[in-house]
């Protein structure tokens, strides 16, 4: 009676006296010790929203040091109407997602004012846009940049780890778009370095460092800063919805339309 | 200095200028310490320069992108019936701040303020609904 109320005892400290044996063999499998290295990758996960002070730019400081060709496409989208905050969008007629329903593409989606979710995967870091429901994948499996990539909206990123930041490549974007809402326009030799560092626990810091040797004169640089939402999932938004149902024009523009007439 | 004009109420005039410009700094530094809080299109094309109230039964509510529209009749004083338009932030932001595609209904009697589009056009976008029960909703970015 007394030894089979003991089995169980007997049981337990049997486990645990092999729980180090096993904890060892564990330790001495590289594969095992591939994933133990990566608990100790920065958290990046999450929903994080652009708080940003300098708004819809990398840098409200200093604008880029255009090519003459850029610098004459920037004074055109530059929004300069009265009433307007000194750093603001870019002119809502000229805007490409706006005017013309074009994706709002890499890096513009980084100062847009709706959320994204990073989500770590053990090849690459993924981020979740909620505007245009656009994915960015990041490679982090060491392999390099296409050579001559076929321009995209989002183009080809890869990233490694260097300490607690992670460390992007960005080539391959169409020129089609803005580099930030404010309007600065890129070309397509766009190569965007940015480092996403999470600074404290509710807060994410990139800087950026842009170069793009056909539209500007000198590598420009910025930072943009994120806040954690824990509570938050990415939502749904598409530009152009208005116009697809309303015949092509959003109500806004049927609206002025029909009071000129 | 009040105008009612087709059931649209705007504040314009020297009277009004002080607290519009109150109103105007607030938005302003608003805008400059939270850029993001500023709408995918920014304030450009609509009249920031004075506040539009305008009163009405909601005939339908578009849950779209990329804002949400109300559509509503305002009826002016001699009776004419007005067609109008508000539109509000997207239904993603939105349903963050509790709102959905029910939050409001045809036939809801409701006021709305915010700033009319520039070319005088009945749309206006709105910051602030009242419903005919008191209940009042200030749609905003909160990021």
């Amino acid at each position: 009676m007394r030894n089979r109320r003991m089995q169980p005892i007997f049981l337990i400290l049997a486990m645990l006296a092999c729980k180090p044996v096993l904890l060892a063999q564990t330790a001495a499998n590289p594969e095992t010790k591939k994933s133990q290295s990566a608990i100790h990758t920065p958290d990046l996960t999450g929903v994080w929203a652009n708080i940003t002070d300098t708004g819809p730019t990398f840098n409200p400081k200093e604008d880029p040091s255009f090519q003459p060709w850029a610098e004459a496409k920037w004074k055109a989208n530059k929004n300069d109407d009265p009433g307007q905050p000194s750093i603001t969008n870019g002119r809502v007629d000229l805007d490409p997602t706006i005017a013309s329903c074009f994706p709002t593409g890499m890096p513009r989606l980084m100062t847009e004012v709706m959320p994204f979710e990073i989500v770590q995967l053990r090849d690459r870091v993924l981020i979740l846009f909620e505007k245009d429901y656009a994915v960015s994948h990041i490679w982090t499996d060491g392999r390099k940049l296409p050579e001559d990539p076929d321009p995209t909206y989002m183009g080809q990123s890869v990233g490694k780890w260097d300490g607690d930041t992670l460390v992007v490549d960005t080539i391959g974007l169409k020129d089609i778009t803005w580099l930030d809402r404010r309007g600065h326009p890129h070309s397509d030799a766009l190569h965007a370095v940015w480092r996403l560092r999470r600074v404290n626990h509710d807060r994410l810091q990139i800087d950026w460092t842009f170069d793009d040797p056909k539209a500007f004169t000198k590598p420009w640089t910025g930072r943009t800063i994120y806040r954690f939402h824990p509570d938050w999932t990415i939502e749904e938004f598409i530009s152009c919805e208005d116009r697809l149902l309303h015949g092509g024009e959003s109500l806004e523009q049927k609206a002025v339309k029909e009071h000129s007439q | 200095m009040v105008l009612h004009k087709d059931g649209v109420e705007f504040r314009e005039g020297t009277q009004m200028k002080n607290m519009l410009m109150a109103v105007f700094l607030g938005a302003a530094g608003l805008l400059l310490f939270s850029g993001p809080v500023l709408a995918h299109h920014g304030r450009s094309n609509y009249d920031v320069s004075s506040a539009a109230t305008v009163k009405g039964t909601v005939t339908e509510f578009e849950w779209t992108n990329p804002h949400a529209l109300i559509h509503l009749d305002v009826t002016d004083e001699s009776g004419k019936v007005e067609k109008w338009i508000a539109e509000t932030n997207s239904p993603n932001t939105l349903s963050r701040q509790g709102w959905n595609k029910n939050t409001v209904k045809t036939g809801d009697q409701i006021t709305l303020v915010g700033h009319r589009v520039k070319g005088g056009g009945n749309y206006i976008n709105f910051s602030k609904i009242t419903f005919a029960d008191g209940r009042v909703l200030t749609p905003a970015i909160q990021n």
